[in-house]
């Protein structure tokens, strides 16, 4: 399904902060909110995993259902899973497009990695002392 | 101990009124601060010594080896980024631009990735601002326009709108209105007098309406505009209007939304055109308690906020051309020195992955998503905590923050020093 | 120790006496001495006319409006590129330049004290960290205290000496060096987006006027014994008609200080202006420098406008917002809580432009209808009026009758029927321009007793050696000679160094920031005083621990105590 996707800083996420705020970082950043109806044309339910693929990369998310978001939209918490995704294309502001990503969303077996994991997938090297 | 009156070098805000207690060389308590400022403050798990990756290893270095690799680094490199800095003090962002200069290498600060469409916008229509206590004291109207102040800003509302009272608002909760305008409702819309909920993307039809009525046209205006009907937008205009004094907050929500500057520039004008009827004025809602301090560093030194490139050893500025996100997406720069920032967690895919491809050197207090791409990290003082230093607010007053504890650590000016001296060596026997 | 002896210099030094006389200057350490011995660096001045380096005591370079201008500048800032080179670093901006930018040009035409005009003093830091790095310079900042409540409170209260005493706090908080008033009472009344009209026009809440704050500023600034003057910035600023309020304003000051003036007008240009519109505005200088040269009193800088582009920078953010809506181009304001406020546009200033042509013509009207060239500062309120580095065309215009005709022919052809200027026939000489450009503003400042503005025996070694043979050049017919060696030394020496060779600067530099610490006595120590204190908690958004500007912020400085009559 051909989506597009929002970021923001997870502050900016309103009511839903309360309730993440208990969670990890992780756990937040790699949340797919999605409108209800988006949910069931995948055929999904809440808390099940969905690959979002841009021309950029993929990454697999945990959906979850929000009505404040429009259908044909998802929001992606900012942070490594949601940039995992995004271009470099400013379109001459030096802003990437965070809160506009031409996404596809396909339901997915594939476990969620961690972020350690997106960073060795990059050729990074976790520090973990 | 306690030590009054301490900064908190959190965010925008600065709050100067922070109460620490410091026993045993450790902070035990803080009073005054709100739960960011709190975490900081009481943070833990400092990376203890300068490390460097060694194939799939990271080994512990020396101060005077990381120091080294870090001048080698730079002094190798033809087109060398410095990036971040607004989780530093001035002193040490002006050692960084000189570094910067020496090297003919590129400047760029986290404004580029937050505020730095809100520059771009007051370059071209300019900035009716003030400071935070000509608001406290005077403004019987708020306006907060994409951003969420109690999550972000947490004392903003109580220090210097909803409930701080001021010398012509001596019960600011009743004689003030706070209108909130956002894409979703927020703990900050709750306490609004009147939320303002417009579609995703809509911001800048909204504030084209808003002028529209300001200017005395809105008749020709449709029933809603961006999801806002248009009742409610004469009635915004009204109170505006009728305002003896009007401030406007903006966030991100109005510079990283389709539109980026022209939002701003849209907003600005509103305010521009109000104030041909009372007093208005409008701020952004800076992030890093020192970000702005990074623009006003930048801009007595080279003449520009942000994303300033030496190559040609004139100070060159081109956003979207200079600017950090574009410079490693584009694969242009060969070495990085990042300092108090975190590019690996807010930059995009491809610039990470040019990050892995190049020399890194961040410092930086603790390990952070940027770690994992670095060659080197070097830890330092956390300036407002271990190092005292300049910070200036979001409304531009430079404020000196604190050291309060003695701990080991060098603070970033004393690091960027040694290696400023060193390429200096070379670059200008 | 380092010697330098000057040979062969043609000396103007108009408050040792010397007028054009050809001598050897000695310099030790800084200073200057009576002889130094024969290992001293020689520099032959080949007769090239030598004067005190250069002091601007009315320029905006440092501070928060100065930054904003430039940070809202990009289009000024590629207009004035260099890059780095020797010990230069680069620079950016034409109006507004870069700290480099600032301290590089004024080097090269031979300045080495600059006082800024106007720092907020709750935003004193910036100005501070900004004179950091401008380093060729000596520097000192006018407070702000026009619009302070505190102030306004004691003088509605009538009571003077608190005012002083609040003022001895701030100063020495701030780290400032003299008081300065902006649009008294016009910048709070603009925090309801309200000016004051004229200065018997109150004050919105706070009951006084403008009137009121002036005299009782100008009393406490003489009881603390300030080297400085009160510093005025006049209400009105660029509205037609506005010369009798400056005239009624001037009228306002007594003579109360022997050693100098007791009001300091800046950039009087913008107040001398006639009509009661813009259609028949016309310029008023000829009254205005009449009162000036009947009241010793008095000392005015003409804040001269010159044709071109530039940048407006004021604390006088009403004026801005009104010059804005003439100019439609952008706008800042920024205004400071309790205290003060400021504005900023771009502005061009062009020949063909009545309005213009006539501010052009009543800045020289007033350098040369005052008498008494103490009494009149060469300055255009840079870059205000113009950037700084158009004072060799000032100084041009000043000496030579030919080159205004000239100028005054390009311009719009209607000015002839608005301003005097073309019947004033006065040439200025080599004396009366080195009085306009150093000694004058060294006196009006009170910085002679500290070796400033002069060449005599003790006086800093600040040295400016212009290009040019004062005793055979005519500067009336040959003023291109004037532009060119006004424009760039031969040499800059500042404390006894080299600082500045032929426009290229030698040196990183490192100025003194000259700062006023008035001794209060400790009843009136405002630090104690329990009504200041709390209304600074409640009021405020910085801790009043916090407010004072730290050591850290003055590396080399030199601290004027004075002693207050309180
Ligand atoms: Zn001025």
């Amino acid at each position: 399904m051909k989506v597009m996707m929002n970021t923001g800083r997870t502050v900016d996420q309103g009511a839903n902060v309360e309730n993440k705020r208990s969670v990890a970082y992780r756990d937040e950043t790699s949340t797919c909110f999605m409108h209800f109806f988006d949910m069931m044309e995948l055929g999904i339910d809440e808390g099940e995993n969905v690959l979002v693929a841009s021309p950029y990369g993929r990454v697999v998310l945990t959906a979850a259902a929000d009505d404040l978001i429009k259908p044909g939209t998802i929001f992606v918490p900012y942070g490594p899973y949601a940039n995992h995704i995004i271009g470099g294309e400013t379109h001459s502001t030096g802003m990437p497009d965070f809160k506009s990503t031409e996404v596809t969303v396909d339901a997915t077996d594939e476990p969620r990695r961690t972020i350690y994991e997106l960073m060795e997938e990059l050729g990074g090297l976790p520090y973990d002392h | 101990m306690i030590i009054k009156d301490t900064v908190c070098p959190f965010c925008g805000c600065l709050c100067d009124d922070i109460e620490v207690t410091v026993e045993d060389g450790k902070i035990v308590a803080t009073d005054n601060a709100c739960t960011l400022g709190t975490s900081k403050f009481l943070g833990d798990h400092r990376m203890k010594s300068p490390i460097r990756r060694v194939g799939k290893e990271w080994k512990e270095i020396s101060y005077d080896e990381a120091i080294d690799y870090t001048v080698d680094m730079l002094l190798d490199a033809d087109r060398p980024l410095l990036y971040g800095w607004s989780g530093t003090h001035g002193e040490a962002q002006c050692v960084g631009v000189h570094m910067a200069e020496l090297l003919k290498g590129v400047i760029d600060n986290t404004s580029s990735v937050c505020h730095g469409p809100s520059i771009l916008a007051i370059q071209e229509v300019g900035h009716p601002g003030c400071t935070l206590g000509q608001v406290k004291n005077r403004a019987d109207i708020i306006i907060y326009w994409g951003c969420n102040p109690i999550d972000a800003h947490p004392r903003h509302l109580s220090r210097y709108t909803r409930y701080a009272n001021g010398f012509f608002l001596e019960n600011s909760f009743r004689d003030r209105k706070v209108i909130v305008v956002d894409v979703r409702k927020s703990q900050t819309t709750n306490l609004a007098d009147e939320f303002v909920q417009i579609k995703p993307g809509c911001d800048y039809a909204v504030l084209s309406a808003l002028r529209a009525i300001v200017r005395g046209k809105g008749d020709d205006l449709p029933r809603t505009v961006g999801g806002v009907q248009r009742e409610q937008l004469f009635r915004i205009v009204d109170l505006c209007k009728k305002a003896k004094f009007g401030a406007v907050y903006f966030g991100l929500g109005l510079t990283m939304t389709a539109g980026k500057y022209k939002n701003i520039r849209n907003a600005i004008e509103l305010v521009d055109e109000l104030n041909r009827h009372t007093k208005f004025t409008i701020s952004a809602m800076r992030g890093h308690y020192n970000v702005y301090g990074s623009n006003e560093v930048n801009t007595w030194m080279t003449g520009y906020p942000f994303g300033i490139d030496f190559s040609r050893g004139i100070a060159f500025y081109n956003p979207g051309e200079t600017t950090a996100v574009d410079i490693l997406a584009r694969k242009e720069c060969d070495a990085c020195l990042i300092v108090a920032s975190d590019p690996a967690a807010h930059f995009p895919r491809p610039c990470i992955e040019h990050l892995a491809e190049i020399p890194v050197v961040q410092i930086d207090p603790y390990a952070n998503a940027t770690t994992a791409f670095c060659d080197v990290q070097i830890p330092v003082g956390i300036t407002g905590i271990d190092a005292a230093g300049t910070a200036y607010r979001m409304d531009g007053v430079p404020i000196r923050t604190k050291k309060v504890l003695e701990t080991a650590y060098p603070s970033d000016e004393e690091i960027l020093g040694s290696v400023y001296a060193r390429i200096q060596e070379v670059r200008q026997p | 120790m380092s010697e330098i002896l000057i040979k062969n210099a043609y000396v103007i030094d108009p408050i040792s006496g010397v007028n054009g006389e050809t001598m050897d200057i000695a310099i030790r350490d800084g200073r200057i001495v009576e002889d130094v011995g024969g290992g001293a660096e020689v520099i032959d001045a080949r007769g090239a006319l030598t004067l005190p380096g250069g002091i601007d005591s009315h320029t905006h370079i440092c501070g928060t409006k100065v930054n904003f201008g430039r940070y809202m500048s990009p289009e000024d800032m590629r207009a004035g590129r260099t890059a780095r080179h020797g010990y230069m670093h680069a620079t950016s901006g034409y109006s507004v330049p870069t700290t480099y930018g600032n301290s590089y040009r004024y080097s090269r035409m031979g300045y080495t004290t600059l006082l800024e005009g106007a720092m907020a003093p709750l935003e004193a830091r910036h100005t501070h960290e900004e004179f950091l790095y401008t380093p060729l310079q000596d520097t000192m900042a006018n407070a702000l205290f026009d619009g302070n409540w505190s102030i306004l409170e004691a003088i509605r209260d009538g009571d003077t000496k608190r005012v002083a005493a609040i003022i001895g706090w701030f100063l020495t908080a701030v780290k400032g060096f003299a008081v300065k008033l902006t649009n008294p009472g016009g910048t709070e009344a603009w925090g309801w987006g309200k000016d004051v009209t004229c200065i018997h026009n109150p004050v919105p809440n706070f009951e006084v006027s403008p009137s009121e704050i002036i005299t009782a500023v100008v009393k406490a600034n003489e009881m603390l014994r300030l080297p400085h003057s009160v510093h005025l910035h006049c209400n009105n600023l660029g509205k037609p008609g506005n010369y009798t309020c400056t005239m009624g304003t001037l009228g306002l000051i007594p003579d109360l200080n022997k050693k100098r003036q007791t009001l300091y007008a800046t950039h009087v240009q913008f107040h001398s202006y006639g009509g009661s519109g813009w259609s028949d505005f016309c310029s008023k200088s000829e009254p205005v420098a009449n009162v000036v040269n009947m009241r010793p009193q008095i000392v005015i800088d003409m804040g001269q406008v010159m044709f071109g582009k530039t940048t407006t920078m004021t604390a006088d953010g009403p004026m801005e917002f009104n010059l804005y809506r003439l100019h439609h181009d952008k706008w800042s304001n920024h205004d400071v809580e309790l205290e003060t406020g400021s504005g900023i546009i771009p502005v061009l200033y062009r020949r063909k432009n009545l309005v213009n042509a006539v501010m052009w013509a009543i800045g020289l009207e007033l350098g040369l209808l005052v008498k008494d060239p103490w009494q009149c500062i060469m300055a255009t309120d840079n870059p205000n009026g113009a950037p700084f580095v158009r004072y060799p065309e000032v100084i041009a215009l000043l000496m030579s009758k030919k080159y205004r005709d000239e100028e005054f022919a390009t311009v719009h052809p209607d000015t002839e029927s608005r301003v005097p200027l073309p019947a004033i026939e006065r040439e200025m000489d080599w004396y009366e321009i080195a009085v306009m450009t150093r000694a004058a503003q060294a006196k009006a400042l009170g910085i002679v007793d500290i070796g400033k503005g002069h060449l005599g025996v003790g006086a800093e070694a600040d040295v400016a050696i212009y290009p040019v043979r004062a005793d055979e050049v005519d500067p009336a017919v040959d003023y291109r000679k004037v532009i060119e060696a006004f424009g760039k030394t031969e040499y800059t020496i500042k404390r006894g160094r080299v600082v500045s060779r032929r426009g290229e600067c030698l040196v990183d530099g490192n100025n003194t920031t000259i700062w006023v610490k008035p001794k209060i006595s400790e009843e009136y120590n405002m630090a104690n005083d329990p009504d200041f204190i709390a209304k600074f908690d409640r009021y405020y958004t910085v801790r009043m621990s916090n407010y004072p500007v730290q050591d850290e912020y003055l590396k080399r400085n030199l601290c004027i105590e004075t002693e207050a009559e309180l």
